[in-house]
């Protein structure tokens, strides 16, 4: 509460944690939306979707997940650096957090960034039930130091105390630099639910130290019952207005949080460009050239190097400062992207091998999915890139298609573009036109590949289908096929390999659907094209159980389809390295070949 | 002769590459270590050179192609005129066992007119559409009238009955016995017929042999199986079956002969049984069926039978209308008698035998050989 009181600049921001009620009320003034909230009353400063946790103001944010919104911390702080705003950004955590990886990946970034995020902790010695002594190793004011951060260990029982935080804060905020403050403070009560095990002793004495006890010590007693009436009847007022707002309803249930498709088409030239990688290579250059706000994250990025699959190439040395080299913290960037994308800015991060994703759910799931469905005001129009599948001998951790995990994530954009696509132009759309949260995922073996759609259309988009309009579902082939093949991303060669053997040696018809949009997926559009198609195969190179594949076989058998289905994809067994083995696993045209001839 | 330069690898990670271009034309001469042309894979571009001197052939791969590893790239000849040998058609289809018999669409085909891919004549070795059209057009409309409902994919299941029960799969001699009965119901014309006979003379011919060559028993049932065969060398077309509208004689007589081995109804295969002589044969049967008994047939005993003989004696059945065999046009039906008579039958295919036919190859089966 010191530091939010020590906070007074429009573009500050304060990400709050599960334990949020003091720094809200303290930064917003707001007693009645608060309690509102908690009662899940529409007058709640959320309108009753928060709750206790998660509360959204103005630049305050508190979430429930405890080192989750450092990352973002960052982003914010990078973000009002990059505009020249004097804003610091204040992240709270307490002692228990520091068992958290992402707290420490955000504190590293900060400090390679420089940027004026203050990390605080609140030391009440306690995490729940179990002292932090017992979970805590080594020193944590030399944890900050060790990062490069200016580090401060105050006392809220120190008569200076709000004076030092407000120095403190005025300090990171004429330095711009990190920091990281320390306050000893005393937890009073339990963590929840009457759940506190210390002893009476230990909670007397913490009560006594405590500095609104040592204020009332230094008042009359019938000033303090004054005070303490006063309080009581504030809280009665308060409780009577937050019920006389009705219970929080949807006046719709929502189905879906996506933000609408915006802008207009631009212009692509893409004849020129001679492959995939070219084309991702020169959509970023466009869209870093023509939107200042287009900013690139990502391990490795910088020229001459260029990122591990040179997507890009030669843009840190024409965008200075836009094209950003990081630290190896996947999640830490993530969530800088976050906080980037909330700030305003338009970031796209690069995560090296899509296998790393893992290291991001977090911060996806919990976090940039999530604010765009809770908060109205708030979207996170953040691209995270990322180059994925196998057939290149990488091995267990290098060689993976996640899709399957993604596409099941609520809110979350997925697309997975092929080279009959126009990558770029996916890529641009998905920067300029569509404000939430999206995975862009590129086969490895697709970026030597020419962009050229050959003889697909594009499919007409149903108008229900959100997003159908900016990422075009494909065909070719028959319309009157034997078999069709729905198949996407890197196993579109690989398919379309499969249909010409069934079409020269087996002389099917063949029919090729390859849809970029996985996720929201487009499902009326899919369906009118499906639904009286007599075979449908559906090829991936995910593992397909629960996977993309699954859900596509569920729409079908939904909606009544009549004819076979089957699908395709890797075993549920890890990724090979060597060729001959890895070779086996990933589905081939052969595969694809003998699972048309089994539904047949 | 030509000496193929193969495409080479690049680097672990990629199986195929770019052809960029060749520096050399057809019919050129080169020498050893000649730059002939470039590839690439999306990381570095490779020089192909000449591995020894000679006049280019020929190229298999075309600038801009994305080639396989280890490919026929181009042919390399001592002399220009070398023929360049014949490649495989698609060298890039190397899995899967190759394309199949019978194409996939004329496999929906056959199935949307109710054919067996037996009835069609191949064109180059494969039932191909063209193949299965041109059949249908030369039987003038007589066969391969669209099934109702289209295709199988969409036609309706047969819903199952609507009492409670559990589904039981079926054992491997069932299927057979599925298998077998739905070939006679599909495919065959059947008909039966049967004729009575006295049944002392056989008797007294499977004692006389039985003392003859010393046996345990009268072995009555394989020495009028034995019979049959004969009667083929005089009637060969009741060791036949139909194909494409037309009689497709055996060579070989394998004698199928049906045995109940507990739950198992076997028919067991003799296979070359006209090249046996009597005893050979009876040994031969006894042996097989000493298998079938036992479950222990071979694999070339369980299948192939040109011709069939069924004997329900044991069950003291006095008649019995076998099912055909698939691929047989005739199987003799072998009662119990009474009273010194009894009827000995045959099931036959009648588009392969007619009535008259199948008389008076029974009355010869029924009448023994002759006997000192």
């Amino acid at each position: 509460m010191s530091v939010v009181r020590a906070l007074s600049h429009p573009d500050d921001y304060v990400l709050s944690n599960h334990r949020n009620h003091g720094h809200f009320m303290t930064y917003s003034g707001d007693f009645v939306g608060l309690v509102a909230e908690i009662m899940g009353r529409k007058g709640g400063v959320c309108g009753g979707y928060g709750g206790s946790q998660h509360i959204a103001y103005r630049n305050f944010h508190s979430n429930g997940v405890q080192a989750g919104m450092t990352g973002i911390g960052v982003g914010l702080a990078a973000a009002n650096k990059g505009r020249g705003s004097p804003g610091v950004v204040a992240v709270i955590i307490g002692d228990g957090t520091l068992g958290e990886g992402m707290l420490y990946e955000s504190m590293n970034l900060a400090s390679t960034w420089k940027v004026p995020v203050l990390f605080v902790v609140e030391h009440n010695g306690i995490a729940q039930t179990t002292y932090t002594r017992d979970t805590i190793g080594g020193d944590i004011v030399l944890r900050g130091r060790a990062f490069g951060l200016s580090t401060w260990r105050v006392s809220d029982r120190d008569e200076s105390f709000i004076d030092e935080v407000e120095r403190i804060v005025g300090e990171v905020r004429s330095s711009g630099l990190p920091g990281m403050l320390v306050i000893d403070t005393g937890r009073l009560g339990p963590h929840s639910k009457g759940d506190d095990l210390r002893d009476p002793a230990e909670m007397e004495g913490l009560v006594a130290g405590d500095p609104l006890m040592a204020l009332a010590a230094r008042l009359s007693a019938s000033e303090v019952d004054d005070v303490k009436e006063r309080c009581k009847e504030f809280i009665v007022q308060i409780e009577q207005q937050a019920l006389a707002f009705p219970p929080a309803v949807f006046d719709e249930a929502p189905e879906h949080v996506f933000r609408p498709v915006r802008g207009v088409d631009g212009p692509r030239d893409t004849e020129r460009l001679p492959n995939v990688r070219a084309a991702l290579n020169d959509a970023l250059r466009q869209l870093l050239a023509t939107d200042p706000e287009v900013i690139l994250v990502g391990e490795d990025l910088h020229d001459p190097y260029g990122g591990a699959f040179k997507v890009t190439a030669g843009l840190s040395e024409q965008f200075k400062g836009r094209v950003i080299s990081t630290p190896i913290s996947e999640a830490g960037i993530t969530g800088a992207g976050i906080g980037l994308a909330m700030a305003g800015k338009k970031p796209i991060v690069e995560i090296m091998f899509a296998d790393f994703l893992t290291l991001c759910m977090d911060q996806i799931y919990n976090h940039a999915v999530k604010f765009p469905g809770m908060f109205e005001d708030t979207s996170v129009p953040l691209i995270i890139r990322t180059p994925c599948g196998g057939r290149r001998g990488y091995g267990p951790t290098h060689s993976q298609s996640l899709e399957n995990l993604f596409v099941s994530v609520p809110g979350l954009t997925v697309l997975y573009g092929s080279h009959r696509h126009d990558l770029g132009h996916l890529l641009v759309n998905a920067s300029q036109r569509w404000d939430n949260p999206t995975l862009f995922l590129e086969h490895k073996l697709l970026y030597g590949e020419k962009q050229d759609a050959g003889d697909y259309v594009e499919v007409e988009p149903d108008g229900g289908d959100i997003g159908a309009v900016l990422f075009p579902t494909l065909r070719n082939g028959s319309d009157d096929p034997d078999v069709t093949l729905l198949s996407y991303g890197g196993m579109l060669p690989v398919t379309e390999k499969a249909a010409r053997i069934l079409s020269d040696e087996e002389e099917l018809s063949v029919e090729i659907v390859a849809p970029a949009l996985l996720a929201p997926l487009p499902r009326e559009t899919l369906l009118r094209l499906l639904m009286d198609r007599p075979r449908i195969l559906v090829v991936e190179e995910a593992h397909h159980h629960f996977g993309f594949s699954a859900e596509i076989l569920a729409l079908l058998a939904e909606n009544g389809y009549a004819g076979r289905v089957a699908r395709l994809g890797a075993a549920p067994v890890p990724i090979a390295s060597a060729r001959s083995l890895e070779s086996s696993q990933l589905p081939d045209e052969n595969a694809v070949v003998a699972a048309v001839m089994d539904l047949i | 002769m030509a000496t193929p330069v193969y495409v080479p690898r690049i680097n672990n990670n990629d199986d195929e590459v770019k052809i960029l271009g060749f520096e050399v034309v057809k019919g050129a001469k080169v020498s050893a270590d000649q730059i002939l042309g470039q590839i690439e894979t999306d990381k570095a571009v490779m020089d192909v050179t000449a591995p020894e001197a000679g006049y280019l052939l020929g190229f298999v791969g075309q600038p801009e192609e994305v080639v396989k590893v280890g490919s026929v790239l181009l042919w390399i000849g001592k002399t220009a005129e070398e023929e360049i040998p014949e490649m495989k058609a698609d060298p890039g289809h190397d899995g899967a066992g190759g394309a199949s018999q019978t194409t996939a669409k004329a496999r929906l085909l056959l199935a949307r007119h109710g054919l067996s891919v037996d009835a069609v004549p191949p064109i180059n070795g494969r039932v191909t559409v063209e193949a299965v059209e041109r059949y249908l057009a030369e039987s003038g409309g007589k066969v391969g009238a669209p099934r109702r409902g289209g295709e199988a994919a969409v036609q309706p299941l047969d819903p199952g009955p609507n009492v409670a029960g559990s589904v039981v799969e079926l054992t491997r001699e069932e299927k057979g016995m599925a298998s077998t009965v739905s070939w006679h119901r599909d495919f065959a014309v059947p008909g039966y017929i049967e004729i009575e006979y006295d049944t002392a003379p056989w008797v007294e011919y499977a004692k006389f042999f039985q003392e003859q060559k010393g046996l345990l028993m009268p072995p009555l049932l394989p020495l009028m199986a034995w019979r049959l065969i004969q009667v083929v060398k005089e009637m060969p077309r009741i060791n036949a079956t139909f194909v494409h509208g037309k009689r497709y004689e055996y060579q070989p007589v394998n004698l199928g002969f049906t045995i109940q081995a507990g739950e198992a109804l076997y028919l067991a295969v003799v296979r070359e049984s006209q090249q046996l002589d009597e005893l050979a044969f009876v040994n031969g049967l006894g042996d097989v069926l000493r298998r079938a008994a036992g479950h222990n047939l071979r694999e070339s005993e369980t299948s192939g039978a040109t011709i069939g003989f069924s004997s329900m004696e044991r069950w003291k059945v006095t008649r019995h209308v076998p099912i055909l065999p698939p691929h047989t046009s005739f199987m003799v039906a072998h009662a119990a008698g009474h009273a010194g008579k009894a009827v000995l039958g045959a099931s036959y295919d009648h588009r392969v035998l007619n009535g008259g036919q199948v008389v008076s190859a029974l009355k010869k089966i029924a009448t023994p050989p002759k006997h000192q």
